[in-house]
């Protein structure tokens, strides 16, 4: 099994939200990873079919998915961004809803759906009506909807959004549940989501893919550029306005920080063990510098 | 399953459950309102509502059978007898009338037949009442039926009609399949159905509000991204959603409907179902009886609504919400009703009565054709060709309006 996406483009107007993208997915857990606004959930539109692609062509087992049609999205499970629900059906009633917009036959949509409102433990309110389900209630649904077709891609955009630690540690449970001989192709924006589950790492930036390596050896490109320093507080300030900081730890008088960056910030830092935090960073400082300076100006 | 589901989301939603109940009370209110206002004046007084109109209707029943030559002939010959007493004639300085008993007695339980008796014998543009019987020189009997002819063809050469000599025979032909002679009756119901069928519009614009969230509100909830790729989500969900909206509107109408024919059938009775819509207007050029004619305007009615329907899913297909939907469809529905024809030819006027308010009306007296060619096509045939051309145009621009949109 295999999903091909070739000099795949999205403009708007004069913005390319997705540029050139050329990747090869088979079975296995992608973490897509990127800023807001990189072009994450446009790729994940046009690999869904519901986004049409300015250039560019995306092939599944070789052929077209235009071509496909049905045939493609019998395999596609899809959980969209933010995606609404019908606030007057009851989790059942959606769950049987969109089986049968997957074409599933009436006895196997019973099956799966009770099976799935297991998994996701909502079986007990599965009669009650969507509006009254918390944010976290609903994102389970939205992932046992996209299950239901016991799909071999499986999209995820931004599935843990809004959701509280434990909710995350579940949700991340699940989706390694659900991955067996899959592409699962995961999008986020919290690095923390992917970096247990993922064998891929993709990291998208203005619409291009930056990396695509495997989780194993990712972290590689930045070995040696991630840095531990013990300061005291007024150095502390001054390395946060010219470092990346990745995390900053007080220690009775002191802040231990985190630093990425190309070179020792002083003669006394020590490298440390690169993570997948680490490489965010390097990546998207600016965009992370810039959210912060919003944020600071708020 | 699929159209069971798409039914329950139209269903289950609090505003459809109020916009159905105050679209019915409005129409029951609409239509129960001639009930309730129906007055019938006899000597002693004044009857109202239900009381009025079984009193109404016991002096029809007695009138009800073949309106003969002779029948006519003699009813005339009352009248003039009635108006040769000078005791019984009052004068306005316009126009004279009977007074007393003689009114009561022998004009008021049968008004309504002599005014469409007289209509036989005025010119077109002119509505007497039932004095000009009295001057009508009937030595050689009343020849209503060669007067109701005469009228006709009167109508028909009127130039003000500025009809064609194709659709001029063409109602001519028409109207030589009424059979006489024309059997009276009472018919109050239907007389009250067919002026009031245009309030309907109300019912048509409620289901259009109810289905305008169809394809709209998928992209409003952002449930679009997730049933565009569903397998069935750009194909049988599509039919799914058309034929849900469809079955909905043909059961939330017919709905109206009974309450719209239920009501002044049941307060006025069923009777004149079987009897010709001429003895209602003798000019009306269609051989029909009222259940005929009631069932052809019903008949257009649900072509206009199906073409609404058609329309209501075309805009919601291509619109963000349903909000600009309506924003699109009302003035569409209503500003017909605003516009009043000046005649029954010309393109306005031929426009005019083929926008929705308009088409629902079923207007059989006023001679409305179309000509295409040598083809003459009266205005129910080129109702019913329209709004089917429609549904039929606006249906798969909906589905395709669907299936071709983009999730941003």
């Amino acid at each position: 099994m295999e999903l091909q996406l070739q000099q795949l483009n999205k403009q708007y107007g004069t913005k390319r939200a997705v540029d050139n993208i050329n990747a090869r997915f088979v079975p296995g857990i992608y973490g897509l990873l990127g800023a807001n606004g990189a072009g994450k959930t446009t790729l994940m539109r046009m690999i869904c079919g519901v986004l049409r692609a300015t250039s560019g062509a995306i092939y599944f087992n070789g052929k077209m998915i235009q071509e496909l049609g049905e045939k493609y999205y019998t395999h596609l499970g899809y959980m969209p961004q933010d995606f609404g629900f019908y606030p007057d059906f009851t989790a059942r009633e959606f769950m049987l809803y969109m089986a049968a917009v997957k074409g599933l036959d009436k006895k196997k949509a019973k099956f799966r759906t009770e099976e799935l409102l297991q998994m996701v433990h909502l079986q007990d309110v599965a009669n009650k009506k969507i509006k009254c389900y918390s944010g976290g209630m609903k994102q389970r649904l939205g992932i046992a909807q996209a299950e239901l077709n016991n799909p071999s891609i499986l999209i995820l955009d931004e599935p843990t959004a809004g959701l509280d630690p434990k909710e995350r540690v579940r949700f991340r449970n699940l989706i390694s549940n659900f991955a067996k001989k899959k592409i699962v192709i995961l999008s986020t924006h919290i690095v923390s989501d992917v970096s247990y589950v993922a064998d891929t790492i993709l990291m998208m930036k203005n619409g291009r893919f930056l990396l695509q390596e495997p989780m194993d050896t990712v972290t590689d490109n930045i070995r040696g550029k991630v840095w531990e320093v013990l300061v005291d507080e007024q150095k502390a300030a001054e390395y946060s306005e010219q470092y990346s900081i990745v995390n900053l730890h007080h220690e009775n008088n002191m802040v231990r920080l985190r630093i990425v960056s190309e070179d020792a910030p002083t003669a006394d830092a020590v490298t440390a063990e690169p993570s997948l935090e680490d490489l965010f960073l390097y990546y998207f400082r600016e965009e992370i510098w810039e959210e912060k300076s919003h944020v600071n100006k708020i | 399953m699929l159209i069971k589901y798409e039914f329950l989301k139209l269903l289950r939603k609090k505003s459809t459950f109020i916009v159905i109940i105050v679209s019915l009370v409005l129409t029951a209110f609409l239509f129960g309102l001639p009930i309730m206002q129906y007055q019938t004046y006899h000597q002693g007084g004044v009857a109202k509502g239900k009381k009025g109109i079984d009193y109404e209707k016991e002096y029809y029943l007695g009138l009800a059978g073949p309106l003969s030559e002779e029948y006519i002939t003699k009813t005339i010959l009352e009248v003039q007898q009635l108006f040769q007493n000078p005791d019984h004639v009052g004068y306005d300085g316009n126009e004279k009338f009977l007074i007393g008993a003689a009114y009561w007695k022998g004009i008021a339980p049968r008004e309504k037949l002599l005014n469409m008796i007289v209509k036989a014998y005025d010119r077109p543009n002119e509505n007497s009442a039932y004095d000009r019987l009295s001057d009508l020189d009937i030595t050689d009997g009343a020849n209503f039926y060669r007067a109701m002819e005469t009228k006709m063809e009167a109508l028909l050469n009127d130039p003000s009609r500025e009809l064609s000599e194709e659709q001029k025979e063409y109602w001519s032909n028409m109207t030589h399949k009424i059979e006489f002679p024309l059997r009276y009756g009472y018919f109050g119901g239907w007389e009250i159905i067919m002026s009031s069928l245009e309030l309907l519009m109300f019912a048509i614009l409620a289901i259009c509000i109810i289905i305008a969230p169809v394809f709209s509100g998928e992209y409003q909830a952002g449930t679009d991204a997730v049933i565009l790729s569903g397998k069935y989500g750009k194909t049988k969900l599509v039919t799914a959603k058309i034929v849900a909206s469809f079955l909905f509107g043909i059961l939330i109408f017919t709905l109206h409907m009974a309450v719209a024919f239920g009501l002044p059938l049941a307060a006025f009775g069923t009777d004149g179902w079987n009897l010709p819509v001429q003895i209602a207007n003798v000019t009306i050029p269609y051989p029909f009886t009222f259940l005929q004619a009631a069932l052809l305007s019903i008949g257009v009615i649900y072509l206009v609504l199906f073409a609404m329907i058609g329309l209501t899913l075309l805009l919601s297909s291509g619109m963000k919400t349903s909000y600009l939907v309506l924003m699109v469809l009302i003035p569409i529905l209503f500003i017909p009703m605003f516009l009043t024809p000046n005649g029954t030819t010309g393109t306005y006027n031929l426009i005019l009565f083929l926008l929705p308010y308009r088409a629902i009306m079923p207007e059989i007296g006023k001679y409305i054709s179309y000509q295409f060619g040598n083809l003459i096509l009266d205005a129910f045939s080129v109702k019913a060709i329209l709004y089917t051309f429609l549904t039929l145009i606006m249906l798969p621009l909906a589905r395709l309006g669907f299936k071709r949109h983009q999730v941003v």
